[in-house]
């Protein structure tokens, strides 16, 4: 365990949906269920999955911006899964979160020097001076001018302003982002532009991510591994390019076949999959993907495959994993 | 089929004159889907909002000619144009939910939409509703005439506009990033079932999109816009073996790859969209523009015959 940054082992998050009082009465949304991973220092570990999957309710139970209803977390040695409020505030300090939405982060009325000071204020003892230092070091460090510390959030393009959520993530030197969906409210154009902003700040920096997105090529393009979620849990977990090379899970194969590639003359096989995600409040039983499943058999619908190790680092939860080379 | 000419949408604003669309010409031929790519601010939307009439905002001025089947749509009487909307032309949103009122039924709305442009009983054209909910691919369609839509999924919901959309058989039909707000999955059933239904209806579609890939998949010409210009128009082929406007090739260049090595870096295009209200005579793209030379501080004409890009540095070079 000593080799990884973060431990989360059997982590389960509930919501309650209704009224006791209501015909249904109070209903369970297993939004992530039972999951475990590990993540090394200095790697991206991709999140993927369609709405609803609770990939983005993992990242933010790996922040601790959610309680765990079940489960141990454990990040830089220390349990953090029952830590209160008071005892959370260092672990800000080290384990920080990007949004996908900048302009929802952002307070509009307040100047980018002071929104990107607020967390140095909160948690160091620095000066004044100090802290205008670091800010400047901060906007540079993200792209920005120095004459951008004294504007509002408004007078920004939607890149300029996730680049402001960048640089207040870092300010304090964490030790990993956890970004939700970063880049999928930027124009095309500008979305690259961000991907290589982190992927420079996480080699200068040493960074550990944990990037939730649903864009596929753009996970690809980030992430050392990729774990592909369904219904609240890891359906397949590996080294991004072997995964997408070689999908071993029939949902995994069927959402990289779904992308729609820039490129007329690609040959390939779409699978289309019949239906829509089931409710997270009444999972089918057995495997949760049988009900879509092209290659179903008998077993799927009673028994749950358990995510198993395979060769090359890889694990798969599936009765029947793809054979394809 | 539709004949756009000179077309230029001018809203004014507190901070002045903002020009959406500057004098953009395009044609729309029978039976052909026309992919329309641009950011946010290219004014792919609001060109065809213009199209169908649904720009009523008071501080708007809508100039050019549009012609739809050989009739003249601007400064066409509301009246008229409402007879047209919804039987010869049709339009579909990202989000269902503009077309849909949560307080009737699935089957009210599309059947409403039948009995406003055709003469028969609202029997006759629920029927016809359950008919058309069975053609998007709605499971149980009997059944899902008696919905509300907050009772559907949005990819459900999506294919119910769609069955609205289709229901007097248009020959034109607008689609607005129908499928951005959906997943993937999702993405890939609505793309086929579009394809499906322009062969079998006949019909022309303009498909409005951000996605590169999505264009890939379903068009047959391709429109780039670029703040509010056409930057670069040919069939898809060429669009992607051979793209010729330094802003298609960079769009292109910046979307990482789904197959084959990642690159350590991806190529960006440096800067931001421009802001529509300071409009220069310049290139729109040339402030992002690597190939810049001294002659773009003038707006560059759309050239070429088959395919079409407006850029000094190509068409000179």
């Amino acid at each position: 365990m000593a080799d990884f940054l973060y431990v989360a082992r059997n982590v389960s998050k509930h919501f309650f949906v209704g009224s006791r009082f209501s015909s249904q009465g109070l209903r369970t949304v297993h939004a992530v269920d039972d999951v475990s991973l590990e993540i090394s220092q200095g790697e991206t570990l991709g999140l993927v999955g369609e709405s609803g999957c609770g990939k983005s309710t993992l990242g933010r139970c790996l922040a601790r911006l959610y309680d765990v209803t079940y489960g141990a977390l454990n990040f830089d040695g220390k349990d953090i899964a029952g830590l209160s409020n008071r005892g959370l505030r260092p672990l800000r300090a080290k384990l920080q979160m990007v949004f996908q939405d900048p302009s929802a982060s952002l307070n509009p009325r307040r100047r980018v020097k002071d929104l990107i000071a607020e967390p140095l204020r909160i948690h160091t003892r620095m000066t004044k001076p100090q802290i205008a230092v670091r800010v400047a070091e901060l906007l540079n460090e993200v792209g920005l001018l120095p004459d951008h510390a004294e504007r509002f959030p408004h007078e920004f393009s939607g890149g300029q302003r996730q680049r402001i959520g960048i640089a207040r993530a870092i300010a304090l030197n964490p030790k990993m982002l956890i970004l939700d969906e970063p880049v999928s409210a930027l124009d095309v154009s500008v979305q690259a532009q961000i991907v290589n902003l982190l992927a420079g700040l996480q080699e200068k920096l040493g960074l550990t991510y944990v990037f939730v997105a649903h864009d596929l090529s753009v996970v690809r393009q980030v992430s050392t591994r990729i774990a592909v979620m369904y219904l609240g849990s890891i359906v397949e977990i590996g080294p991004a390019e072997d995964i997408f090379a070689n999908p071993r899970h029939p949902y995994t194969q069927a959402l990289i076949s779904a992308v729609p590639e820039p490129d007329p003359s690609a040959k390939r096989n779409r699978i289309i999959l019949q239906g829509d995600v089931p409710s997270p409040v009444n999972p089918p039983s057995g495997c949760r993907f049988h009900p879509r499943c092209p290659y179903a058999q008998a077993k799927c619908k009673i028994e749950r495959p358990a995510l198993l190790a395979e060769a090359k680092g890889r694990q798969v939860a599936c009765h029947f994993p793809l054979s394809n080379g | 089929m539709l004949s756009v000419r000179d077309l230029c949408v001018s809203f004014r604003t507190e901070q002045g004159v903002l020009r959406a669309i500057d004098h953009v010409s395009f044609d729309v031929e029978a039976g052909e889907i026309l992919g329309v790519v641009g950011e946010s601010g290219s004014g792919k939307t609001v060109s065809l909002l213009a199209v169908m009439g649904l720009i009523n905002d008071p501080n708007a001025t809508v100039t050019g000619s549009i012609r739809f089947k050989g009739r003249e749509l601007v400064g066409l009487k509301p009246s008229d144009l409402r007879k047209l909307r919804g039987r010869d032309m049709a339009m579909i949103f990202q989000d269902p939910m503009t077309a849909l009122t949560p307080v009737y039924t699935i089957g009210t709305q599309i059947a409403e939409q039948i009995t406003t442009h055709q003469n028969i009983s609202k029997r006759a054209a629920l029927d016809r509703a359950v008919q058309l909910l069975a053609e998007v691919n709605i499971p149980k369609p009997e059944e899902a005439i008696s919905r509300y839509p907050h009772q559907l999924s949005g990819g459900m919901r999506q294919r119910a506009v769609i069955a609205m959309a289709l229901s007097n058989n248009p020959s034109l039909l607008i689609a607005d990033e129908p499928t951005t707000a959906l997943d993937v999955t999702v993405q890939a059933q609505i793309l086929d079932l579009v394809r499906k239904l322009q062969r079998e209806h006949k019909s022309s579609v303009v498909f409005i999109t951000h996605d590169m890939g999505v264009i890939a998949e379903i068009a047959d010409h391709v429109m780039v816009m670029y703040a509010g210009r056409i930057a670069e128009r040919a069939n898809k082929a060429e669009i992607f073996r051979r793209p010729l406007h330094p802003y298609t090739r960079a769009l292109l260049d910046s979307i990482p790859p789904l197959r084959g090595p990642r690159p350590p870096r991806l190529r960006a295009i440096p800067g931001a969209p421009p802001s529509l209200l300071h409009r220069t005579e310049a290139c729109a793209f040339a402030p992002r523009c690597a190939k810049k030379i001294e002659i773009c501080s003038l707006k560059p004409a759309l050239r070429g015959t088959e395919h079409e890009v407006a850029c000094h540095v190509v068409n000179h070079g």
